[in-house]
């Protein structure tokens, strides 16, 4: 695999890297995708209708609401402030 | 300008008016303090599950439904991946291969140029997604604050086909979109409060190209004025970039609804890479013909259906009808109306008249009358039978528009109710002929020119008890027996 | 006799007996892991005063009769199962304060079984490893010989069990991670169908393949666990509503006639010598007892490894995505902007193995690539379903080496990924597959080290492995570990 390959990769799963990780990186996902591309030889297509598990919509949850967790829950594990969580500013 | 021929497909979002959200159990009403109305589920923890609404699949069918779609009997539920603060779990649930509903048709009617025309706009698709929490920018601090409220409100997606090619045919078909939603009863379509949004897609073309033009997007507008006004920027720009002999490049740009432009986003993922891939926490959805007929039988009657209603059972005129037809809110509220009082005729051109000229004048809304419709009802039919006069009922109705209340009350209080009491027309008549005995011998002489005038002190002296007609007939009874 | 190495079955009975109170049965095993753990290191987190408190609740429900089978049990609980107001790390350092504001569904029903939790046990980050190695807190060591790993991902879970830590435990199955720790360790762990457990509150790595399944003793103590465990949960919607079976209904039943398929594909080249005649002798013994061995074949299990690491890494890839630093888990104190923030809050907080997986899901699913890797693992997926429902007209179970090797060095393997992940091939197929499998030990090696066999059952016949793998185990006498 290339470096902007791997470059790709890390932007999409938001993954920063050295330049000396990247190196790495690239050579361990070589190895890996060379186990991968096994795959490659055999012929077959997915079929999503045959991993149908057949439920229908009646067995879909009733729409029932049901009590919130209280606000200090939901944000026990953040930066908060006023009830919010807090995020740094996003570049558009 | 007129060299090219605009391109414009949509995306119509619309929230769903589920009583809870589409993966988990949290009120999906709109409002609330902020965070208070999460769980671990919607707020994207570690370890929670989505588990979908049945209400939420079947409103999203019913959708199908009225813009006349196939329901896909086998659907798939697929991730969206990508960052951002207002999407807790980094991707969103929603549908790409099998969605809820496919090929559908929406037929608009706009004004062009002062002329009525009619179209039907394709439908792509409409699936079935989770909407995304709010960000509340906070400039002095240059943070944003997130707000999980919206996250997992149920939200349609509805694409069309590239089949629009002026702002007037796009605004008017998100109208209707909107109209056979809020009949379809699921969605409210409120735009101020975001339940109805679209992504606009334009490009243009020569008249003798075979290949539509590069197109830009515009993401999230919440007005149907804004969509207008997006597309007209979006068609004169890309017009000019042509004319100049550069190249349109696809992208998407922001509409800045001060300047009325659009302006391309400053992000470097403009091309995303959403990594679609079948929900795996969602099993796929299924429905018998037994099912599918239910949710259409279930479905209120809609605008077409009520305009033949209007025009064949009632006949109102084809332009009254769609008047009416239009606001589902001003529909429902005439036909309680005639229910009350069942004369279509006369209340739609009470409601016509009367009551959209106090709208207008922006007294009272629709959403928040003062009065029932009961009430307007017993009006039209107070003034139809000749309890008030018609001058009259509308000094009732001025006042019901101001403080509420009954028309009869009102009529009572101000002196206006007309009771048809005969002795008293006898008593008051044998006065005004006493006091005006020059007249009377006139009449009598052969002047009928003078009836005229002693109709007229007849009727003043006796407003509010009687109407002209039985005054009339009184009056000539007595004056041929004098 | 040291009661920490009891069975669940004989606990409870010493427990309804009164001959050993809950607390004290409690107390016996926070001892053990205070004077043992510092050398193992299995757990994570030790919970020493709640287990105290549920320990003196269990005896109240012994002492007004009204105890389940777990009641007063002490069990273990992989640090990737969320508990209410206790932190949940998944020995990642993304996690290290995470504290869950709920519980997994399975803590709300061993909670109300009385069962009293000791501790959440150290494991692969994310689940994502063989050897528990990659844990950011506790690299775990085998109880028959701490220079050698324990196994993966539920390698606290195991060692654990293993060296009488607990009296049983929970762990988590994607492709093998509670099978193969347990055939590490020289002890029993089922992977349930997929679907019989709620995954609700798992942390999850894979979702269409994660299972959460008990780690014990032995099938029957496994049996017991699982029953508490089971059934349809409305917080997850692909957990079955099938009726659950009493899952010991079977255990001692006479095999006589029980049909066990021996798939050739599974006892071929790179599965150690030692191994692969533990795993025949054992088939031996189960012909003995009158079963019938079936010869049998499937074709695409070479290319099972890749089709499992592409389908689990996709959707690892995007059940990792919520980790930003923003709602939970580790906050980089670098970064002014959102992306910089969640990139280096990411960078930080995951180590290298759970990136690897990372870019591998992006790589399988990114446009371009999607048709020629996702695409086709999903195909192989039900190529491989196929071939399983083909050789199960043939046959009751299926018996296979639970992994190619005993457990090995501390050190060895880790440094090439791509090797880790061949070491896969014997128990990636039943959860491609969602099927119901059980490791049981079946013999030594030379060094003494356990091997284990896997028994892959039929979609929702866990009775069945359980009874097959607890007939052996009657006459099969366990080494003790060496800690």
């Amino acid at each position: 695999m290339d470096l902007e390959m791997v470059k790709y990769l890390s932007q999409l799963g938001k993954l920063s890297f050295t330049d000396e990780e990247l190196e790495k990186m690239a050579g361990d996902m070589t190895d890996i995708i060379e186990i991968m591309d096994t795959i490659k030889e055999i012929d077959v297509t997915y079929d999503p209708v045959k991993d149908n598990h057949n439920v229908f919509l009646n067995d879909l949850r009733k729409d029932i609401p049901a009590d919130s967790f209280p606000t200090e829950k939901i944000l026990q594990n953040a930066v908060s402030s006023e009830d919010a969580f807090v995020v740094p500013k996003v570049v558009e | 300008m007129s060299a090219y021929i605009p391109v414009i497909g949509l995306e119509v979002h619309a929230e769903l008016l589920t009583k809870s959200k589409v993966f988990c159990t949290c009120s999906a009403e709109f409002g609330g303090g902020k965070n208070s109305r999460c769980c671990p589920v919607c707020s994207g923890m570690p370890g929670t599950l989505p588990v979908i609404n049945q209400t939420a699949v079947e409103y999203a069918v019913k959708a199908g439904f009225v813009m006349g779609c196939d329901i896909n009997k086998f659907s798939v539920f697929d991730r969206k991946n990508y960052f951002y603060p207002d999407l807790p779990k980094a991707y969103q649930i929603s549908q790409l291969n099998l969605p809820l509903c496919i090929n559908g048709s929406v037929p608009i009617e706009y004004e062009e140029d002062g002329v009525k025309k009619t179209k039907n706009i394709r439908i792509n698709r409409i699936h079935l997604e989770e909407d995304a929490g709010k960000l509340i920018h906070d400039d002095l601090n240059g943070v944003s604050l997130a707000d999980y409220n919206r996250c997992g409100v149920p939200l349609i997606e509805i694409v069309t086909e590239p089949d629009m090619s002026s702002a007037a045919e796009a605004k008017a078909f998100v109208e209707k979109v909107a109209l056979l939603l809020q009949y379809a009863g699921v969605c409210d379509c409120k735009m101020e409060q975001g339940s109805i949004r679209a992504d606009v897609n334009v490009s243009i073309m020569k008249p003798t190209d075979t290949e539509f033009g590069t197109r830009t997007e515009m993401k999230n507008l919440n007005s149907i004025k804004a969509i207008g006004r997006a597309i007209d920027f979006e068609i004169y720009r890309q017009g000019k970039l042509l004319d100049m002999g550069k190249k349109v490049v696809q992208e998407t740009r922001r509409f800045d609804d001060n300047r009325g432009e659009t302006k391309a986003m400053r992000s470097k993922e403009n091309a995303h890479d959403y990594r679609y891939f079948p929900e795996p926490d969602i099993l796929q959805v299924n429905f018998t013909d037994e099912q599918l007929e239910a949710i259409k039988n279930s479905l209120p009657e809609l605008p077409e259906q009520r305009i033949d209603r209007y025009t064949n059972s009632y006949g109102l005129s084809e332009n009254d009808a769609k008047i009416l037809v239009n606001s589902k809110i001003l529909s429902d509220f005439f036909d309680t109306a005639v229910k009350t009082y069942n004369n279509p005729k006369s209340i739609c051109n009470f409601v016509n008249g009367e009551l959209m000229r106090r709208i207008n004048l922006g007294e009272i809304t629709l959403e928040n009358l003062p009065f029932t419709a009961e009430q307007f009802a017993k009006l039209v039919e107070m003034a139809d039978t000749e309890k008030v006069s018609k001058n009259d009922a509308k000094d009732v109705f001025r006042e019901m528009s101001e403080k509420g209340g009954n028309p009869e009350a009102i009529a009572k209080e101000k002196g206006l109710l007309i009771t048809n009491d005969l002795g008293k027309v006898e008593e008051v008549i044998d006065k005004v002929l006493a006091e005006n005995e020059k007249a009377v011998g006139q009449y009598k002489n052969g002047d009928v020119k003078v009836f005229g005038f002693i109709m007229g002190q007849c009727t003043k002296a006796l407003k509010g008890v009687c109407t002209p007609k039985v005054i009339k007939e009184e009056l000539e009874k007595k004056l041929k027996s004098l | 006799m040291d009661i920490t190495s009891l069975k669940i079955s004989d606990m409870r009975s010493m427990l309804d007996k009164k001959e050993i109170s809950a607390p004290e049965l409690t107390a016996a095993y926070l001892e053990r892991i205070n004077s043992v753990d510092g050398k193992l290191e299995s757990y994570i987190t030790v919970t020493a005063e709640e287990a105290e408190k549920a320990a003196e609740k269990a005896q109240d429900k012994i002492n007004k009769g009204e105890a389940s089978p777990l009641c007063g049990i002490p069990l273990a609980i992989k640090d990737n199962i969320c508990t209410e107001g206790i932190k949940t790390t998944c020995a990642s350092k993304m996690l290290e304060n995470f504290i869950p504001p709920y519980n997994a569904t399975v803590m709300d029903k061993l909670e109300n079984e009385g069962i009293v939790m000791l501790g959440k046990t150290s494991m692969d980050e994310f689940a994502m490893g063989g050897s528990t190695q990659t844990s950011a807190f506790k690299k775990t060591k085998n109880p028959y010989d701490l220079e050698r790993v324990p196994g993966g991902s539920s390698g606290g879970s195991a060692a654990a069990v293993g060296a009488s830590l607990c009296a049983a435990a929970l762990g988590s199955d994607t492709g093998g991670s509670i099978r193969q720790p347990s055939s590490f360790c020289g002890v029993t762990g089922l992977k349930p169908t997929y679907g019989r457990v709620s995954r609700y509150g798992l942390v999850a790595f894979a979702s269409s393949l994660d299972q959460i399944g008990p780690v014990a003793k032995s099938a029957s103590d496994c049996a017991v666990i699982l029953n508490a465990i089971s059934g349809f949960d409305p917080h997850d919607g692909t957990s079955s509503r099938n009726d659950v079976p009493d899952f010991t209904a079977k255990i001692g039943q006479d095999i006589k006639g029980m049909k066990i398929a021996v798939p050739k594909e599974f006892y071929a080249e790179g599965i150690d010598e030692e191994v692969r005649n533990a795993v025949l002798k054992a088939s031996d013994y189960y012909k003995s007892l009158g079963a019938e061995l079936i010869d049998c074949s499937m074709p695409s299990l070479k290319y099972a490894v890749a089709a499992y690491y592409l389908i689990s890494s996709a959707e690892a890839s995007s059940n990792l995505s919520r980790y930003d630093g923003i709602k939970f888990g580790h906050r980089s104190e670098i970064g002014d902007s959102f992306n910089e923030l969640i990139a280096n809050s990411r960078r930080e907080g995951f180590g290298e193995e759970v990136k690897r997986r990372i870019m591998l899901g992006n790589y399988a699913l990114s446009s371009g690539y999607y048709d020629a890797y996702y695409g086709k693992a999903m195909a192989l997926k039900q190529k491989i379903r196929e071939e399983y429902e083909q050789i199960f007209t043939g046959c009751d179970v299926i018996l296979t080496p639970t992994a190619p090797t005993v457990a090995y060095g501390l050190n060895e393997n880790i440094s090439d990924p791509a090797k880790m992940y061949q070491a896969d091939i014997c128990t990636v197929t039943v959860n491609i597959a969602s099927l119901p499998a059980i490791s049981t030990t079946c013999g030594y090696d030379s060094k003494g080290m356990p091997i284990g066999m896997s028994i892959i059952g039929k979609k929702w016949d866990e009775a069945t492995i359980i009874q097959a793998a607890d007939a052996f185990e009657k006459n099969f006498t366990r080494q003790n570990a060496a800690i």
